[in-house]
């Protein structure tokens, strides 16, 4: 592991957890302004986390251990996927990091334990939480595994760094392939991130309720990490979306004056995709859960079009 | 060196299976410790002897014994024997351990000293198999291994559910043999030896005939759909860790038969590469799909190996094709998933199977909507089903996922290469293949949190008692192994001289385990400690109930909606109305049933067509002795006619 590698490690952590707390209020702003509320400050999400960091830990008596490595586990699993989409600064790839399977299986691991602890309390609304989680993850994942197969073919290499490295040196604007596949990654972040039509992030009512209602009986210090974990994975999948389609301000070698610029630039090209992202959520209405299948038969027909599309081109 | 420590392996393999019968009736523990003591160390020995010869890569050939000028009992340990003799030794030395504590729990007295000389049959049937240097003692060996299995699975004769679980497998697995066997009849009329050689003849029908017939002879032994139906009855009806030999180590001497052939004997065409893709996927998909739906927590396990089976035939599938489309470095890259998804899954199948066995030991039910509540009463058999449920949810840094990342790095470096059409088909194989390995992590989210989290569903689970210490080891090796093989792989692949395009998973394991303690240092820096054990929200009661957490089957609930076209159900209703315009009920029944598919449009229709050959058959048999006479008569005539035409 060589020194710039290490310092990557370093910026790219530093970076997703102090951004994705802004990202996730900012949804939350503009999902206010269109309902005519003012909304909560942009700040908000930060003064959350504190304030759940002071509170006391509860666990139901019935739970496990498992209850209790969750969110560290969770925390640990969504950081080390974080490491592998470059935020600000792409280095040369170590030891098969940045390999775009593993960082879905990453995810994978995180979801896994957030499932089970669901079910731990014993509680009716966690078991839902998991069980609605855990099908719509299964069924959601031959599109994700088709859009990265068609990143791979389109890049001819499995690695995010080797990815955003080859965006970064043509610039923008990408390509009409790109945009497409694009638009199914698009769909990807909303559906893992448990946005409207999929899941609706604002309630705990049990008719809409699927991410919510797993991490319900998480308390305290707990929750705050559920919480920051989300917020990053969200980050991390913004990130990997805006980098690959309009990668311009992204450092490729390491200077104070780059890694400056390039957080200036992610905050500025976040901001504007959290945006679009509440308008999007805004525009809509949750769909009935048995309607999603035929949702994501959608987006895996268009993700496999794009790919016949560009196979027979 | 190696010949010794095989030979000798044999022998105590062999003494395993001789002193207990000869101690038949004595109903004392010794016995039956001794007898799994000498598995123990035959295993260790073949672990010592396999591992040598796959640092050293030699190939090594001898003979035994030679009855016929022709034939003789010779074998061969090259570098693909090795590895599958590694897998052998390392489960059956695990399962031995277990069983020696196992089999004292359950019934049967003096037959356990039967149970336990099977067993170890069975084990050195498997070696030999894997050995056998022609085809023809691979077929005399594979005949004993099917036979010994057999009596395994007729463990419990006495109940209903084993016997026509045994009478089923010995069917299938007889049909398996048959297969097998015109395969290697065949092979032997067209080249006049039973020698596992290359064919000189390339694309002769008769190739393609030998071919179909070990291919299906494998599958069914392999348990691909639609020959599966035997391991759902098999594995639920024999003792567990029997069903962790059968499930873990004999299915993949299928899969060794399938290698062997296709890499020693056999020019594949492509097609046949698409053959084994397709029934691979198809296999993996529907396993787990029908995995979800089980609530046995054998029959689950039962078809989750159904889906490995098909991941690993998948690689297979994609090593045939890359090789017929010459691209030799995508093939050996396939081929190693494949293998290493065989050593890996006979690593977690095993060890969820024995540390089920543990849970159905001590809660007295298969039932997983009867458990519950387990992980605080049982935490260490807990904890190692959970690296199992880990492991074959292909999640990182686990060894399941190393060996299924292998299959998508070639799934994702074949679409650069195959023509256009051949990419769709990958892709949609991709897509399905991704789909398993997410369902399979919802099947054992379900899995786990019914049998082992929340409130006990039955008083049986509640009075549930962590079991004795050698049940812990023998599981607990493999679970070591699962994660050796997970976090090493590429360290291990590298010792044995494959260069693989995988990421580092150490360093990826070290990655997560310094992020979990900086996280839980900066917490412990910045949060309040304080922690307090109390009731949550419980929608309202005073108390949580068990009746009212989520159930094994409300979690696959959605899952079952969404395939409800695969599970196709039958609802029947009869009703009985007072009056004539069917206004006002009086009685009536109604059932929903899931559907047997298979059972029930191919399984079914096939016994009914023999049965009715047989009774064609049979009436030629009146027991009368004029009529017996009249065939003789007719046959003489016949042969006299025969000769004197043709000779």
């Amino acid at each position: 592991m060589n020194l710039d590698f290490f310092v990557y490690l370093v910026i790219n952590t530093l970076v997703v957890i102090a951004v994705s707390p802004l990202f996730v209020s900012l949804i939350k702003k503009v999902k206010a302004w269109t309902q005519g509320r003012q909304g909560p400050s942009v700040l908000q999400t930060y003064f959350t986390l504190v304030k759940l960091l002071k509170k006391e830990v509860i666990y139901s008596p019935n739970s496990s251990r498992i209850m209790r490595v969750t969110p560290l586990v969770t925390m640990a699993a969504i950081l080390v996927a974080a490491l592998f989409v470059p935020l600000v600064f792409v280095p040369e790839p170590v030891g098969g990091i940045g390999n775009i399977i593993l960082f879905l299986y990453l995810l994978a691991l995180a979801r896994f334990f957030m499932a089970l602890a669901g079910l731990d309390a014993g509680s009716s609304f966690g078991g839902m939480g998991s069980s609605r989680e855990m099908s719509i993850s299964s069924i959601i994942e031959p599109t994700t595994i088709i859009v990265f197969a068609a990143l791979a073919f389109v890049f001819k290499t499995l690695n995010i760094f080797d990815m955003f490295a080859l965006t970064a040196a043509a610039g923008s604007p990408a390509t009409p392939t790109l945009i497409l596949i694009g638009i199914s990654l698009f769909i990807i972040l909303i559906v893992e991130t448990s946005r409207i039509p999929v899941d609706n992030p604002e309630t705990h009512l049990e008719l809409t309720m699927i991410h919510e209602g797993m991490i319900l009986e998480q308390s305290g210090r707990n929750l705050a990490l559920m919480e920051l974990s989300a917020a990053v994975k969200m980050t991390v999948l913004m990130a990997l979306l805006i980098n690959l389609i309009v990668p311009f301000g992204l450092a490729t070698t390491l200077s104070v004056a780059g890694i400056l610029i390039a957080v200036i630039v992610l905050v500025v090209k976040g901001s504007i995709l959290a945006g679009i992202i509440g308008l999007f959520e805004s525009s809509m209405a949750k769909k009935r859960f048995f309607q999603l299948p035929s949702l994501f038969a959608m987006a895996f027909f268009f993700s496999t079009l794009i790919i016949i599309i560009e196979v027979f081109s | 060196m190696i010949i010794e420590l095989f030979v000798l392996a044999i022998l105590v393999l062999l003494s395993g299976t001789l002193f207990p019968l000869i101690a038949a009736s004595l109903d004392r523990r010794s016995v039956r410790t001794i007898s799994l003591s000498c598995i123990i160390v035959a295993s260790v020995l073949l672990g010592v002897l396999s591992i040598m010869n796959l640092l050293s890569g030699e190939s090594v050939f001898f003979t035994l014994y030679q009855p016929l000028p022709e034939f003789s009992f010779s074998f061969v340990l090259d570098r693909l024997a090795s590895f599958f003799l590694l897998i052998i030794a390392v489960v059956s030395a695990c399962v031995a351990l277990y069983f020696t504590e196992y089999i004292e729990h359950i019934t049967g007295s003096t037959r356990r000293n039967l149970l336990c000389s099977c067993t170890s049959l069975f084990i050195l049937a498997m070696m030999l198999v894997v050995a056998s240097a022609n085809t023809l003692s691979f077929f005399l060996f594979w005949e004993l291994m099917a036979t010994s299995s057999f009596f395994l699975v007729m463990y419990e004769y006495s109940q209903l559910d084993p016997r026509k679980a045994g009478i089923f497998y010995f069917i299938m697995t007889q049909l398996s043999s048959l297969f097998v066997l015109v395969g290697i009849i065949v092979l032997y009329v067209m080249t006049g030896s039973f020698a596992f050689l290359p064919l000189t003849t390339v694309s002769a029908p008769l190739v393609t005939i030998a071919f179909l017939a070990l291919f299906i002879g494998f599958s069914i032994k392999a348990g691909i759909i639609p020959f599966h139906k035997w391991l759902p009855y098999a594995h639920p009806a024999s003792p567990s860790p029997v069903s962790a030999l059968m499930s873990g180590v004999m299915l993949k001497i299928a899969v060794y038969g399938l290698v062997r052939f296709l890499l020693d004997v056999f020019t594949p065409d492509l097609w046949w590469g698409v053959l084994i893709l397709a029934a691979g996927t198809a296999s993996a998909v529907l396993g787990i799909i029908y995995a979800l739906k089980e609530h046995d927590v054998k029959g689950m396990l039962a078809y989750s190996s159904i889906e490995n089976i098909g991941i690993i035939f998948t690689g297979i599938g994609l090593s045939v094709i890359f090789t017929a489309s010459n691209l030799p470095l995508l093939a050996t890259l396939s081929l190693l998933g494949a293998l290493f998804h065989s050593l890996n899954h006979a690593m977690f199948k095993s060890l969820l199977f024995l540390t089920a066995g543990s849970v159905v030991s001590a809660t007295h039910t298969r039932n997983i909507e009867h458990m519950g509540g387990l992980a605080r009463r049982m935490p260490v058999t807990s904890a190692l089903f959970f690296v199992g449920a880990v492991s074959i949810a292909a999640l990182p840094p686990l060894n399941g996922f190393a060996s299924e990342l292998l299959i998508f790095m070639s799934f994702f470096s074949s679409v650069a290469v195959m023509d256009p059409l051949f990419k769709v088909l990958l892709f949609i194989c991709l897509a399905l293949f991704a789909l398993t390995s997410a369902l399979s992590a919802a099947c054992f989210v379900k899995a786990f949190g019914s049998i082992f989290l929340a409130l006990p569903r039955s008083p049986e689970s509640a009075a549930a008692r962590e079991v004795p210490r050698a049940m812990l080891i023998g599981p607990g090796i493999l679970a070591a192994a699962c994660i050796l093989l997970g976090v090493c792989a590429l360290q291990i692949f590298a010792v044995v001289g494959f260069a693989v395009p995988l990421p580092d998973m150490l360093l990826v394991s070290l990655l997560l385990i310094g992020m979990a303690a900086l996280t839980y240092a900066v917490l412990y820096f910045t949060a309040s400690r304080e922690v307090r054990v109390s009731e949550t929200w419980g929608c309202g009661t005073l108390s949580q109930q068990a009746s009212a957490e989520y159930s094994g089957h409300g979690f696959s609930e959605p899952l079952d909606i969404i395939f409800l076209s695969i599970y196709r159900t039958r609802t029947t209703n009869e009703r009985v109305f007072f009056d004539q315009k069917n206004c006002i009920f009086k009685e009536g029944t109604g059932e929903i049933r899931l559907l047997k598919i298979f059972e029930e449009y191919l399984y079914r229709p096939i016994a009914r067509q023999s049965m009715k050959a047989a009774n064609t058959i049979a009436r030629f048999q009146n027991g009368c002795l004029d009529t017996y006479l009249l065939y003789v008569f007719i046959t003489v005539i016949a042969l006299i006619l025969f000769l004197g035409w043709f000779a």
